[in-house]
């Protein structure tokens, strides 16, 4: 028994990396590498297509800068990337609010009926879309509610809610509860404990939760469609509609200009980071 | 686990603001269509209401219960190959200094912010027989051949022929792996990000190899991100139908295909919404059961 | 009965029913023509497929008039069936293909037609003045028709194609095994397959659509897939030789490459016709007329003929047409392939026979 620590350490010195520095290792580097290919290979197609000097994605014809302006140019390109943008951008605000309290609550309280609650609660990721999107059309059309962005968003919100909660769920177990108990000793109330102790806490999986509920709503089709009023034509509606004739490279100009735009604020948002962390060591 | 009754207020406050989202904008609408799961087509499609249990019994006839099977098969592999793929990402991005997490984070998300449709053409270009997949293939064939003709042996290798990709289940499993990566690497995501190292230092100290310290510490601590992630996957990969429509041979009919077609051409919404409660029961059945053994063994456990 | 009303019926006889009816449809519409739409807003909400129009159409449309349109969008007609069954949500013009026009007419989701106000349906093609699906035309104008065929590549295939039997015979499906795509449509392929056995493509009879199911079954290890739309994107990537699509579809890939051509089997097919309608409770119905009529001016109709490249009932358009429209087989199919076509009608409670064939053929 006495002998292991040794070993490890030598372990450790022959290596010469911390063994938890799981990115420094080549077997995790070949392999994020590998699944970075996978998830980035038909992205690169789609944005070489969008140069394709044909109208069609199939055949490559030459480069040209057409689609882009093209699509800089369709003006119901343009209404229904900014309908997806409002639509996405209101849903995962309100439902990773409502999520993370949701997943907060399932997590801490015991309370009779849990498991029927429990199991109604996550029947929004179990019900098919088609379904769900015939049950909210007819539901709308009861109360006499007027199609539109608007009940778009309250359909997205409804089934984003419980994504949002099983992340933020997986994330609170094995939260060491004592934590709010010492502050809750040491004075503070209810609501310090929560913003100060668990909320910080939670962070990552409120990170986590809102990107699941943003990539759910942008790319929903069949709820969308069902809940779409006269002018709220999102971006995959669009699509979808286009395929009887054919999908053009705009669309993939346009999505190319999507992912352009999007790293090039991470990009932005990462270099003022290190910035400012710069600026506080100095 | 507290008791709600505890705090009251903070309870009401956490669980009532998406409770009264769910039960209005989810919980109303369901009811409608559950009242459509025992009606009747009329025959240009609209729905009677009815007391009828004949959408129930044709949903569990041979042929519509063979497809689910099928379905939760497809799913499984789909949910393995997800977990295989995603679990190194989500330890990679966990591990990462912290300033890096969320950039990568986004990072690994970029590519589902295209369209699900044009990301899966996209595959359809990468796979198919004239593809990129196998102009690559073929490009070290033909390096491998000329080689083998340098060293005496011409057209060793024969003839490239190029792999059938396409339109077949493998296509319909790389194409639901795909799609769902960000559902088993987020919550993955959020569980190992906590984990406390000190536990895996604690093992590798004591020992224990990497392999055993990743399959007996690692796993077992992040087991509720595993199982989360895994069932998002699961419970999407097997109800999807745009992936098996456009990636799938003649034989990928899976049960959101069914469903899709009960809703759309055979405007059948009483039978849809049959099949569509036959896949939400069980999972309901899933939660009750469990709150019930979790009820049992925190009785079981004040009682010892 | 139901057969003979699904022929595409030869010109004369359709003329004739036409001004019998016109007497009728003129006294039908006295009653509205009171009504005052004068004051209406200038604006228009159409629903239809995108880029399913003219580049320039909508706008020309607004500088004419000054109404502004609001173009939404859906994907097929089942979706704008389901979508308007539960009530309009405020389209004044819809695109429903002929057995959606019939449907909806049963469930009374269609205005009534001013022909008044409409006077360019002059223009049209008489074949398409009194259609099956609503007769007289009484509720929904002819925008664009074509068929379903084969899709081919001459250069891998034996001679020119001719017969369905080459795609649906397995002794004969087995020399092209593998380089076959079906359609995804239920009652397309099936349609298609009845058409083929002889039978007609709107059987209601179980024991005709039973041997239709088998004879797909049985070709069906032969086929690669059953196309969601996109066959011709198939056939131009040379994933497959032949394959079955709506004929507009192959006219596009076409164009791309000279090696690809288009036939409607000699036992006859699908011919449709997608048609401009008011949908009840349209809110405005005056600017609906209006646009329905701009879309068969002559001059505007062919701008949308040259975008599309779908077949056109506008008669007086196409014969402006250049002949690389006109006497392009994937547009316009011979006319005596065409009197062996049937347009797809509704099979009302019996469409579960199709849906569960279909079924069948899919999990086989």
């Amino acid at each position: 028994m006495s002998t292991l620590p040794a070993r490890s350490m030598r372990r450790r010195r022959v290596r010469g990396t911390n063994p938890l520095e799981y990115l420094k290792r080549p077997w995790m580097q070949l392999t994020l590498l590998a699944s970075f290919v996978f998830l980035y290979f038909p992205i690169v197609t789609l944005i070489a297509f969008s140069f394709n000097d044909s109208r069609r994605n199939i055949t490559w014809r030459g480069f040209t800068w057409k689609y882009y302006e093209k699509a800089f140019n369709n003006a119901s390109l343009h209404d229904a990337f900014v309908n997806s943008m409002i639509v996405a951008g209101t849903s995962t605000l309100v439902s990773t609010a409502l999520g993370a309290m949701l997943g907060l609550a399932l997590y801490r309280y015991r309370f009779p009926w849990k498991g029927t609650y429990e199991g109604v609660a996550h029947l929004p990721i179990v019900i098919p879309e088609i379904c769900m999107g015939v049950a909210m059309l007819v539901f709308f059309n009861a109360i006499n509610m007027d199609l539109s962005l608007i009940t778009i968003t309250v359909s997205h919100i409804a089934f984003t809610i419980p994504f949002v909660a099983v992340v933020i769920r997986a994330r609170m177990a094995g939260f060491d509860v004592s934590l709010e108990e010492a502050s809750h000793d040491l004075g503070a109330s209810e609501w310090q404990t929560f913003w100060h102790i668990t909320f910080p806490y939670m962070v990552p999986g409120l990170v986590a939760g809102a990107l699941m509920a943003f990539v759910l709503s942008l790319d929903d089709f069949v709820i969308t469609f069902f809940t779409a009023g006269v002018g709220s034509t999102t971006f995959p509606i669009k699509i979808y509609s286009m395929l009887r004739f054919s999908v053009t490279p705009e669309v993939n100009a346009a999505s190319t200009v999507l992912i352009v735009i999007t790293l090039s604020l991470t990009l932005i948002a990462m270099i003022m980071q290190s910035r400012w962390a710069k600026g506080r060591q100095e | 686990m507290e008791d709600w009754r505890k705090n009251k207020g903070a309870f009401a406050i956490f669980l009532g603001p998406a409770s009264f989202w769910l039960l209005l904008f989810f919980v109303i609408p369901l009811i409608l269509v559950w009242v459509y799961s025992f009606g009747e087509r009329g025959p240009q499609g609209q729905t009677y209401l009815a007391l009828s249990f004949e959408n129930y019994l044709r949903a569990i006839e041979p042929i519509h219960l063979g497809i689910m099977l099928k379905s939760i098969w497809i799913g499984a592999i789909s949910t393995a190959v997800c977990l295989v793929v995603g679990f190194p990402v989500a330890m990679g991005i966990a591990f990462a200094p912290s300033r890096w997490k969320n950039p990568l984070l986004l990072i690994v998300v970029l590519p589902f912010f295209t369209n699900l449709l044009i990301r899966t053409y996209a595959w359809i270009a990468v796979l198919r027989t004239r593809g990129f997949l196998n102009f690559g293939l073929e490009w070290v064939h033909e390096k491998a051949n000329w080689l083998f003709a340098l060293a005496g042996f011409p057209a060793a290798l024969g003839e490239f022929v190029p792999l059938e990709l396409l339109y077949n289940q493998y296509a319909v499993v790389i194409g639901l792996v795909y799609v769902h990566l960000p559902f088993l690497i987020l919550p993955l995501y959020a569980t190992l990000e906590k984990l406390d190292r000190s536990y895996l230092e604690a093992s590798l100290d004591l020992g224990a190899g990497q392999w055993r310290t990743f399959f007996s510490v690692l796993v077992p601590l992040v087991m509720p991100g595993i199982v989360s992630g895994a069932l998002l996957v699961f419970i999407l990969s097997m109800g999807n139908f745009l992936v098996p429509d456009l990636l799938g041979g003649t034989d990928s009919l899976m049960i959101g295909n069914l469903i899709a077609r009960e809703y759309g051409a055979a405007r059948d919404w009483p039978f849809g919404s049959a099949l569509s409660f036959m896949i939400m029961y069980p999972v309901f059945i899933f939660f009750v059961i469990n709150a019930m053994v979790a009820r049992y063994r925190t009785r079981r456990r004040a009682e010892v | 009965m139901k057969t003979m009303r699904g022929r595409f019926l030869p010109r004369i006889s359709r003329r004739a029913f036409m001004q019998g009816s016109a007497a009728a449809v003129g006294i039908s519409f006295a009653g509205s023509a009171g009504r005052s739409w004068s004051a209406e807003e200038k604006r228009l909400n159409v629903y239809n497929w995108d880029t399913y129009i003219g580049e320039t159409t909508l706008g020309t449309f607004n500088a004419r008039t000054g109404i502004v349109v609001q173009y939404d969008l859906y994907a097929d007609n089942e979706e704008l069936f389901a979508k308007l069954k539960e009530g309009n949500p405020g389209y004044d013009v819809i695109v429903p293909s002929d057995y959606m026009v019939e449907d909806m007419l049963a469930l009374n989701m269609l205005t009534p037609l001013d022909h008044s106000k409409i006077p360019n349906i002059r223009h049209l093609d008489g074949a398409f003045t009194n259609p099956a699906y609503d007769p007289g035309m009484k509720h929904s104008v002819p925008y664009m028709w074509g068929t379903i065929g084969l899709g081919y590549r001459k250069s891998k295939v034996d001679g020119p194609l001719v017969s369905w039997a080459d795609v649906f015979e397995p002794e004969r499906a087995k020399r092209y095994s593998g380089r076959i795509a079906y359609l995804g449509d239920m009652r397309a392929v099936l349609g298609c397959a009845l058409k083929y056995l002889g039978y007609g493509m709107n059987t209601t009879n179980a024991s005709e659509i039973a041997k239709a199911r088998d004879l797909l079954i049985a070709t069906k290890p032969h086929i690669k897939t059953f196309a969601e739309d996109n066959g011709q994107d198939l056939l131009l990537s040379g994933e497959v030789d032949i394959t079955m699509e709506w004929s507009g579809d192959i006219a596009a890939v076409m164009e791309e490459d000279d090696d690809l051509t288009y036939v409607v089997p000699q036992e006859g097919s699908n011919v449709w016709v997608d048609n401009l309608c008011i949908p009840t409770g349209a809110p405005h119905p005056e600017n609906a007329h209006n646009f329905i009529n701009f879309v068969h001016d002559v001059d505007v109709h062919m701008e949308i003929a040259n975008t599309i490249y779908f077949a056109t009932p506008n008669k007086d358009a196409k014969d402006r047409m250049p002949a690389e429209y006109t006497e392009n087989p994937a547009v316009f199919a011979p006319q005596e392939v065409l009197k062996n076509c049937e347009a797809l009608l509704s099979v009302g409670e019996h469409t579960r026979l199709y849906d569960e064939a279909w079924t069948a053929i899919q999990a086989s």
